[in-house]
């Protein structure tokens, strides 16, 4: 049979076979179940299943969205986007701003305006309303697109606020 | 037949020939008319079971779509099992339909039913006769599952012979003009009863 002394010379480096194709992979993904598939292979086998998508070692759920793809440093001497089916992309995440403030974000994306109001017994608790202004994080460097809508919306709430309070003294 | 699934039968006859199972001889795989999506494989009866000391024939026949769908296998030799039809030799096994996974292989899936003939699911039968006898009359279905073994899986002198079996089915073969293995299956499916055995021939 063809088990060659090719076969016998890839034994030792089993470690990296595709556990589909069981050859050394190639484009390798692995799963978070910790599988390692060449992606061409796995991407057949989602779309064998497409109803019922499992690791196809483990069992356990596996999807496109939920493989990594392993770059080697030598892999990248053919681009595999330019082969079909084009594999999952890396997912990068950026790492948390160290932040001091103790005021949690909420709304209004990642600007430094921060607007909240207090309601009480009128008019007094009125006055608990507050603006504040850029506070504790990292503005937005000028020129920038953020910066600009930043400032619009700091406006435009300030607006906001200026034509309530006069509705509310003429009314 | 697609490249991967060369490829892969290839590698996997390399892998069942090496395994520590293949030494023990509790399985084999051979290549039927030097076709690599036509196998005959091989498997042991476990110890301890009615299947004991029988080698049982495997028809596996190799998709094109291998190893994203699962091989279609089927016992060529004649069995008496819950999960195996006694007439076509098909096999009720999760594995072999919609649990595959493509990282299963040859190898484990004659394992797997090694572990089927072990313990048998009388619950999700594929013959329903030999089912009904596994819950209602368990020495019964012991019996002539050892019976079947020895007949149909068995060579050589080692054979375990059951006189009483052997003597009804002379019997039914005189009454009824059958052949030895119809009589055997009337007579299997009837608890050994000659004389039901002979109505079920008549119906």
């Amino acid at each position: 049979m063809a088990s060659g002394a090719n076969d016998d010379s890839k034994e030792s480096e089993s470690s990296f076979e595709c556990n589909i194709c069981l050859d050394t992979a190639k484009d390798a993904v692995v799963s978070l179940c910790g599988h390692l598939f060449c992606w061409p292979c796995l991407h057949q086998w989602l779309e064998t299943k497409p109803t019922r998508q499992v690791c196809p070692v483990c069992k356990a759920a596996i999807s496109r969205d939920k493989v990594i793809p392993l770059y080697g440093r030598n892999s990248s001497r053919q681009d595999p986007r330019d082969k079909l089916p084009p594999r999952p992309p890396g997912q990068r995440s950026e790492p948390e701003p160290s932040s001091s403030t103790s005021f949690p974000a909420f709304g209004l994306g990642d600007g430094g305006f921060h607007m909240s109001f207090g309601i009480g017994a009128f008019p007094f608790g009125f006055f608990a309303s507050t603006f504040n202004f850029g506070e504790g994080r990292p503005a937005p460097s000028p020129n920038s697109q953020d910066y600009a809508e930043d400032q619009f919306l700091s406006k435009l709430f300030l607006w906001v606020a200026i034509v309530f309070i006069f509705w509310l003294l003429i009314a | 037949m697609a490249n991967i699934a060369t490829q892969r039968i290839q590698r996997e006859f390399s892998e069942v020939t090496k395994s520590d199972e293949s030494q023990k001889n509790l399985i084999s795989i051979e290549l039927v008319n030097n076709s690599l999506s036509d196998l005959r494989g091989y498997i042991s009866g476990p110890p301890d079971t009615p299947y004991e000391g029988g080698i049982f024939h495997l028809d596996i026949k190799i998709p094109e779509t291998y190893p994203f769908n699962p091989p279609k296998v089927r016992f060529l030799t004649k069995i008496w099992h819950p999960n195996i039809s006694s007439v076509t030799g098909a096999i009720c096994l999760d594995i072999l339909k919609d649990q595959w996974a493509a990282a299963m292989t040859i190898r484990t899936v004659l394992l797997s039913l090694q572990a089927l003939l072990s313990g048998a699911e009388p619950d999700d039968p594929q013959d329903a006769v030999v089912a009904k006898q596994y819950k209602d009359s368990y020495e019964m279905f012991k019996l002539t599952a050892k019976h079947w073994t020895s007949v149909y899986a068995m060579t050589g002198f080692d054979k375990w012979r059951y006189p009483d079996f052997d003597y009804k089915i002379q019997r039914l073969m005189e009454i009824m003009k059958v052949d030895e293995d119809r009589a055997r299956v009337a007579l299997s499916s009837n608890n050994w009863d000659l004389e039901k055995a002979t109505q079920s021939l008549l119906s």
